[in-house]
């Protein structure tokens, strides 16, 4: 055990941040950032109110990163994090995380690839094992990828192919990216799956995986020191890597509108999405975009629901949503159309609450809402651990700011009702916009049909 | 969370676990025999399994027979409310209007006598709070709940307590309703899992009550002002509820605020209807719905389980774990790590006062079901053929009761282990000796439970999918009998 080593002389930089936000001084999240020589960011926030913990490894890599025709790559390499490592069997983190009371498991979206476990405060060193020897040493064989391969196949049938609406998904993002970065969906296509190899494997790990292209954030009943003492044990003797080259996320300009209308055979009512190009977050504009979303979509009080489902009866349900990417977001609105209504009515419906929010009066309690939204994310990470840790690394990793845990919410308070009319104004716009329309396909003989009518 | 992300944006290794039972702390784990895991045992585990004592609910009754139960929590400025009316779920609907309870449920938030559906709305938004009522289609319970900061506390109990006392349903809402949840009978018959629950409930439970698990159209046909009114009325009475609160808050504190909110609800003195047991299927039977272009079979195997009180179950809750609690159960082992076909196979069980269900649940691509269904059921006779080995059972047991530590992060977990104490009548130290109960299961128990309730004559077999990929192989377990994704019979 190293544990009574002076924890300075491993690290290459120490900044210690105490946090005092504004007007919440009593739960500031208070955590120690520092890096390790090879590059690894570590962050360790102590919450003594239970006996658990949360550790989360943030590496800098995402389905963005992926080469043309190896779409689902980074996520396929996410599952095979778990067949196995130098010290680690096939299967063995999972066991021994769930074998000792605890809960686990990894993620992939556009921007990184998260492994995360909550834990009894007693097995801090398993974690840390765990993840340093798959950063490490990770085993890479042929059967692993193919075992792999078809559960992450299965994974897409039955979260796409099996599910009404599935492949809308995937066009919104086909049709409204030019970049490749996000033109493709995360969990990739069947061909793409197929067609990835050992070697690919090999070089995605040795790119990625590397201590200077993560974050290692711990949160809950530890001690900051002891446990700065034993991560430079684990990781502290893995080797820096080159710099991997992030991604170019930007978009060229859009001149026109888009659209497109599919058929989907295991629909019955017919959808209608509408996606614009929006700021990266993260930027002043994307908060207010934010605001914009929850206008139109937060509670059942929301414009869209009040007026396109409650109001115009046209839709069963009508959302607006404004997703988190380091690139340029996609900014939705999607509406399900309801019996009997047509889905050129809804659409009409959806643009003319956006075309309301640019010129129509935005409400004192509509603002309200917003600014009180922003205290809620808050508060809701204070009661998790794994949310924290999850937070501070993603913070740490998207824009080198893990105090927004604590500052966030605030951001929402800055923006008035005039901000929310510039943004939408500006991103809206119809040039910027792109229509899906998914019909349900006419059924074939036999096929399901609505069993209430 | 209140930001929500497209369908396809994040993607996981496991899908999320499933609850594995009813109640009991929910973790999941085992260890793995299949050949899809290899334990090189070098890693370092700590052999204690930590002593952890489970934080104490404080409880009182208010004057009207409301029983409260607080956890406090004071790491951030919230408070969470929930009020379980015993009698107002769905297993009281009238036999003729199966989803009454649901309807009344869905409808007490639609304006009350002094505030219309937009104005409790608005008021609830603009403080990001919320106010919300259900009632499981065979549940005993309806659930009044409600969250916001705590500065806003005492608005957010006024409306709770204004939308459970009194609702007004105004008819406008009601057709509203009508409209909006005849477009979701169509929507839930898209989805191979509901078709699946659907088919197996009926095959474990036929006409009972525990067999509902959506409202019928029948019923929604028929619903008038007049019906919710009096099942308000008749239903949602002080006498048999739990108001249970845990957050930002003390015992003090929510039992002023309550009496202050709820101090006029009067009490009815009626009793309720004792629950019956339904009668167990006669045999195994074989059930396939048919879903055209599905590329993935939706397998379920399922039985009738126990009662809440029922000495088993804790021998079950332990059997459960091994077969398929999670992603180290012998399910996930065998059908996705050792052979690929699907994303993730599992089982779970609730209990209820009479008896409750257990099922196996995985989701195969289409041209696999005949190996897939066969490998599953093989998995269940395993457990009633042979004893769980030393070590298999040692780390279920490990990681069950090492799991209850996990629990302790969450106040609500918390909460909900003594509303479960409280409904069962379970023993006060219930919780207390959770632990040594878990340890003291042997091989014997877990072997004797798998095979009185996992018993072969009594697997019910569900299969929703293409029909050509599917019928052949259930046709090799016996007779097939047919179902449209209408829910009707076909030949």
């Amino acid at each position: 055990m190293s544990g009574s080593r002076r924890v300075s002389a491993f690290l290459f930089a120490v900044a210690v941040v105490l946090v005092v936000p504004i007007g919440a001084a009593d739960t500031a999240i208070k955590f120690t950032d520092v890096k390790l020589k090879n590059g690894l960011r570590v962050i360790v926030s102590e919450d003594h109110s239970a006996p658990t913990f949360s550790i989360a490894v943030t590496y800098n890599v995402g389905s963005a990163d992926e080469k043309v025709r190896r779409t689902g790559f980074a996520h396929l390499f996410e599952h095979m994090m778990f067949k196995g490592s130098e010290n680690v069997g096939p299967g063995e983190h999972f066991t021994l995380v769930f074998n000792n009371g605890g809960n686990m498991n990894g993620t992939t979206n556009n921007d990184r690839t998260l492994y995360f476990e909550t834990l009894p405060a007693n097995q801090l060193d398993l974690a840390l094992f765990l993840e340093s020897d798959r950063m490490k040493s990770l085993d890479i064989t042929k059967a692993n990828l193919d075992n792999q391969r078809n559960a992450v196949q299965e994974e897409r049938r039955l979260g796409l192919d099996n599910q009404p609406y599935g492949n809308t998904y995937e066009r919104i993002d086909e049709q409204a990216y030019d970049n490749p970065a996000y033109k493709h969906s995360v969990i990739g296509s069947m061909d793409d799956l197929n067609a990835a190899s050992v070697d690919d494997v090999a070089t995605f790990f040795k790119t990625y995986y590397a201590p200077n292209n993560a974050v290692l954030s711990i949160v809950g009943d530890v001690d900051t020191k002891r446990t700065l003492a034993l991560i430079e044990k684990y990781f502290g003797p893995i080797s820096r890597q080159p710099q991997p080259k992030r991604p170019d996320l930007a978009e060229p300009p859009h001149t026109a509108e888009r659209r497109s209308t599919i058929e989907d055979s295991l629909a019955r009512l017919p959808q209608v999405d509408i996606a614009w190009i929006t700021p990266p977050a993260g930027t002043p504009d994307f908060d207010a975009l934010d605001v914009v979303s929850w206008v139109l979509s937060s509670g059942r009080s929301a414009r869209l629901n009040q007026v396109v489902v409650r109001e115009k009866q046209l839709a069963v349900f009508a959302s607006a949503n404004n997703p988190d990417k380091r690139g340029p977001g996609l900014f939705q609105v999607s509406a399900q159309v309801a019996p009997g209504k047509s889905p050129a009515d809804v659409e009409a419906a959806l643009l003319e609450e956006v075309e309301k929010v640019k010129t129509g009066p935005i409400h004192d309690w509509e603002i309200d809402k917003a600014h009180n939204n922003g205290v809620r994310q808050q508060a809701a990470a204070m009661t998790s651990t794994l949310q924290r840790a999850i937070q501070l690394g993603e913070y740490a990793l998207f824009y080198d700011n893990p105090n927004l845990v604590n500052t966030r919410a605030a951001t929402y308070e800055k923006v008035t009702a005039a901000d929310v009319q510039r943004v939408a104004r500006k991103y809206l716009t119809a040039q910027n916009r792109s229509v899906v329309i998914t019909l349900p396909k006419t059924a074939a003989a036999g096929a399901p049909t609505g069993g209430a009518e | 969370m209140i930001r929500r992300l497209s369908a396809a944006a994040v993607v996981c290794a496991f899908a999320a676990a499933v609850a594995v039972h009813g109640e009991a702390p929910a973790q999941q784990g085992n260890p793995a025999k299949a050949a899809g895991t290899v334990l090189k045992g070098r890693a370092p585990v700590n052999k204690d399994v930590l002593k952890v004592s489970l934080p104490k609910a404080q409880e009182a009754d208010l004057s009207n027979g409301v029983h409260l139960i607080v956890v406090e929590d004071h790491r951030a400025p919230q408070v969470f409310f929930q009020m379980l009316v015993d009698g107002a779920g769905g297993y009281y609907d009238p036999p003729a209007m199966a989803g009454l309870a649901g309807f009344t449920a869905a409808l007490m938030r639609e304006g009350t006598t002094t505030k219309s559906s937009e104005q409790v709305s608005e008021v609830l938004d603009r403080l990001a709070a919320a106010v919300a009522v259900g009632a499981g289609a065979s549940s005993a319970f309806a659930t009044v709940s409600g969250n916001g900061l705590t500065a806003n506390l005492d608005t957010v109990l006024s409306l709770m307590a204004d939308v459970l006392m009194n609702p007004s349903f105004p008819q406008a809402e009601i057709d509203r309703y009508k409209a909006r949840t005849k477009a979701a009978f169509i929507n839930q018959r898209t989805q191979p899992g509901f078709l699946a629950q659907e088919r197996l409930s009926q095959a474990l439970f036929g006409d009972h009550p525990l067999s509902r698990v959506a409202p019928t159209p029948a019923a929604l046909d028929a619903l008038s002002r007049e019906a919710l009114v009096e099942f308000h009325k008749a239903h949602y009475v002080p006498d048999r509820a739990i108001l249970a609160v845990a957050g930002d808050i003390s015992l003090e504190q929510a039992k002023t605020k309550s009496e202050a909110v709820f101090g006029g609800w009067q009490k009815s003195g009626a009793s309720i209807a004792a629950q019956t047991a339904p009668a167990s299927p006669a045999a195994a039977t074989v059930s396939f719905v048919a879903r055209p272009g599905s590329v993935q079979t939706s397998l379920r195997v399922g039985t009738q389980s126990l009662e809440r009180t029922n000495a088993d179950y804790d021998a079950l809750t332990v059997a459960n774990r091994v077969l398929g609690g999670g992603p180290t159960g012998r399910l996930f082992s065998h059908l996705r790590e050792e052979k690929g076909y699907t994303y993730g196979a599992y089982s779970s069980f609730n209990a209820t006062r009479v008896v409750g269900s257990w099922s196996a649940s995985t989701d195969v691509r289409s041209e696999v079901t005949d190996p897939a269904l066969t490998d599953l059921l093989d998995e269940i006779r395993q457990m009633r053929a042979v004893p769980v080995p030393d070590k298999e059972l040692a780390d279920t047991k490990k990681a069950l009761v090492a799991g209850f530590a996990l629990s302790l992060e969450s106040p609500n977990a918390i909460l909900n282990n003594y509303i479960e104490r409280y409904i069962y009548k379970l023993p006060a130290d219930y919780w207390d000796t959770y632990p040594s109960r878990i340890e003291a299961i042997t091989a014997a128990d877990v072997q004797r439970v798998a095979s009185k309730y996992w018993a072969a004559d009594r697997l019910q077999v569900v299969a929703v999918g293409d029909q050509s990929k599917v019928e052949p192989a259930l046709k090799k377990l016996g007779v097939v009998q047919a179902f449209g994704a209408d829910g009707k019979p076909i030949k």
